[in-house]
């Protein structure tokens, strides 16, 4: 096995693709940090000191720094247990003076300070989303190559053990995925909390955490990609066909679930859903079917403010992770035996 | 004939060392009872190979013959464990496939069909992913590289190769193992003149070298150029299975030429109850039992005893300048067997393969 790996592993890294597709990813994570640190470079006195010596201006961040939940978002007042009138402790005031600062800086015009919280829900997701794509295709095409070149067959006259083969080749494709995710992704996560650093901004606590853990999440739904990507590819035995089928299902898989009733009308078991919740921590998803009668007005609207009347639920990550690691599972089976099994 | 078959025999454990043919020994190393394969599709049944009996034996080149559709590469498939067989058992080295193929599978080589790499990696790197998969030293590489031939072409890109640079690189491919056994299937597909004559010089010094070789093809002239054994088969059935000098048997016509009148001799011979014809003037061309005698005109005698020739024109004060036996080549025999024109030949009682031509 040892030397199917390694064998694999070649393979891996000899494929043009695959060294493109990583390339696109190392090329979008380092635009996405160059892009955040270049527009949020600090702005210099002069530029401040321009818009708040406007009297309006200077009235305003006062107003803000004095009643922050009227110009600042929940968890941001949150983060600084501001009590919706004034802050309470030295670093919360600062926090809440450096959003205002922020906040009106662009409103007047001005670059917004480095906000890593803000980055880890935009660029860091975006990227995150991108990078499990790409992901998904190297899996894809590392598999699809073998089947169009019909190298494949030429591969089982030395290894005749299907079995092993597949084993292998899905143990190095899910191995490089996790590994390239977690390098480009903790690169950009260090990478954009070591700017902030550099530039002397105060990081909510607790960001840092959720930011790796965040990556880690991330990397592992990157290995389960290009694992589903390999093993759909070597079930189809097509590139083109696994893609059409992944689009397909994309757009339609949730109203497919839907439609059929499969897990009846909850939303809990739409791909999406699932994934969102494995990536971001945890998701929201809107069923009605679990709330008691008496929270149905007689003409049929919800009585959203009774207690246990809320349609929303959460799933966590560890719920989405069962759901997205089952799903997977199930196609790596079908993808062994049918390979074991069918003329090559 | 003997110019027919170029590999001598190449096993140590061959029981007779006549020329032209590599006797079978013990164990054969290759052998299907059997066989079949179907294929199910929505068009209806195909029957791919209908229970072949097939049996190689070790040593010398055996060709696989058969017409397109014949059912040579479905066995081929089988028996290297890329396609299942419907029914029918098949072994290689004695071990039962594809149950115990990959105890055996280091000592076999295959090429089936077209050569199949990476057109964008080089023959080197193309060879060492094969090479790393069962742990052969890169070394091993650079010599099959060398066998073939490819030395100072394998860091090209593999798209950038000719046929016969393909050919000879799937030839080298299947060298990394050390094989014992090497299975070609139509090796020469595609190739002009020169890479045929380059992958037959191959094939046949792997086959001096002590490699069991089975050569699967329709070029009849190119099997016969290289084998020592052969076997037919149609529409997935065995039709002929021998020695190559076996299964074209004995001469059963004569070239004659003599001093002299050649109508009186063709009188003569004809009174001698042997039926004697001119020779057309395209015929001299023809087969390879014409090589080597001399042009002019000429009679055609059939029968395969010589001496009843030269007895009769002997007789009548006739001098035969000439007398070329003149035996079926394969391509003969090929249609002859394939057509269900078969003669019904016995193959010899040390040959356990098919017994007759069916």
């Amino acid at each position: 096995m040892r030397h199917l790996l390694r064998a694999e592993a070649d393979r891996l890294r000899w494929r043009r693709a695959v060294v493109l597709l990583v390339l696109g990813g190392v090329l979008l994570t380092a635009f996405t940090f160059a892009v955040t640190a270049w527009n949020t470079r600090p702005v210099s006195q002069a530029e401040l000191d321009a818009v708040f010596s406007e009297r309006y201006a200077a009235s305003e961040l006062a107003e803000c720094q004095a009643h922050p939940r009227r110009y600042l978002s929940g968890a941001v007042i949150d983060d600084s247990t501001v009590d919706g009138t004034t802050s309470d402790g030295a670093g919360s005031d600062t926090l809440v003076e450096q959003r205002c600062r922020d906040l009106l800086s662009s409103w007047y015009g001005l670059r917004p300070t480095l906000d890593p919280q803000n980055s880890l829900e935009n660029g860091v997701a975006g990227v995150s989303a991108v990078l499990v794509l790409l992901l998904l295709l190297v899996g894809t095409t590392f598999a699809g190559h073998d089947w169009s070149t019909g190298s494949m067959s030429n591969q089982l006259l030395y290894e005749p053990r299907r079995a092993r083969v597949w084993g292998a080749k899905a143990l190095v494709v899910t191995a490089a995925a996790m590994a390239v995710c977690a390098v480009l992704l903790g690169a950009l996560w260090g990478g954009l909390l070591g700017l902030a650093a550099l530039r002397d901004i105060t990081v909510a606590p607790g960001v840092p955490g959720d930011g790796w853990a965040q990556v880690a999440r991330t990397t592992l739904l990157a290995g389960l990609a290009a694992l589903l990507g390999f093993a759909l590819t070597m079930l189809f035995r097509s590139t083109v066909a696994t893609i059409a089928v992944l689009f397909a299902l994309a757009l339609t898989s949730g109203g497919l679930f839907l439609t059929l009733g499969i897990f009846g009308t909850s939303g809990r078991w739409e791909p999406a859903t699932n994934v969102a919740a494995l990536v971001v921590g945890e998701a929201d998803y809107y069923d009605e079917s679990v709330l008691a009668p008496e929270c149905f007005r007689p003409n049929g609207g919800l009585r959203w403010k009774r207690a246990g009347c809320d349609p929303y639920r959460t799933v966590g990550a560890v719920q989405g992770g069962l759901y997205v690691g089952t799903g997977v599972a199930l196609v790596c089976v079908g993808s062994v035996l049918v390979h074991r099994r069918r003329d090559v | 004939m003997g110019g027919l078959c170029h590999a001598p025999p190449v096993s140590e454990t061959l029981t007779d060392g006549t020329a032209g043919g590599a006797a079978p020994t013990g164990e054969p190393v290759i052998e299907t009872r059997g066989l079949r394969k179907v294929y199910r599709g929505r068009k209806g049944t195909h029957v791919a190979v209908d229970g072949l009996d097939l049996r190689v034996p070790a040593g010398g080149v055996h060709g696989f013959l058969g017409p397109n559709g014949s059912g040579k590469t479905t066995t081929i498939r089988m028996l290297l464990g890329l396609a299942r067989p419907t029914a029918g058992s098949m072994r290689l080295f004695g071990e039962e496939v594809p149950a115990r193929l990959p105890a055996v599978i280091g000592r076999v080589g295959a090429v089936v069909e077209s050569p199949k790499f990476s057109p964008n990696l080089t023959g080197r790197q193309n060879l060492r992913l094969l090479a790393r998969s069962v742990g052969v030293p890169d070394e091993r590489v650079e010599r099959a590289v060398a066998t073939v031939g490819l030395t100072g072409r394998e860091k090209e890109r593999y798209k950038g190769y000719s046929l016969g640079m393909k050919q000879r690189l799937a030839i080298a491919a299947t060298l990394l193992k050390d094989p014992a056994l090497l299975i070609l299937d139509e090796p020469t597909n595609g190739l002009d003149p020169a890479g045929i004559r380059e992958v037959r010089d191959t094939i046949t010094g792997l086959g001096e070298q002590g490699v069991t070789v089975l050569l699967s093809s329709h070029i009849l002239a190119e099997v016969q150029q290289v084998c020592t054994s052969a076997t037919i088969v149609g529409r997935g059935r065995l039709l002929a299975s021998g020695r190559v000098d076996d299964l074209l048997g004995a001469a059963t016509r004569h070239r004659v030429t003599v001093a002299g009148d050649l109508g009186a001799a063709a009188d003569v011979l004809t009174r001698a109850g042997l039926a004697a014809t001119p020779e057309p003037p395209a015929h001299g061309h023809q087969g390879q039992g014409h090589q080597g005698h001399g042009a002019g005109p000429a009679l055609l005698v059939e029968g395969d005893d010589p001496a009843a020739i030269t007895r009769a024109l002997g007789e009548a004060g006739l001098w035969l300048t000439s007398l070329v036996p003149l035996k079926r080549d394969l391509e003969q025999l090929f249609l002859e067997v394939t057509a269900g024109q078969g003669p019904g030949m016995t193959m010899p009682a040390d040959w356990s393969g098919a017994g007759e031509v069916s």
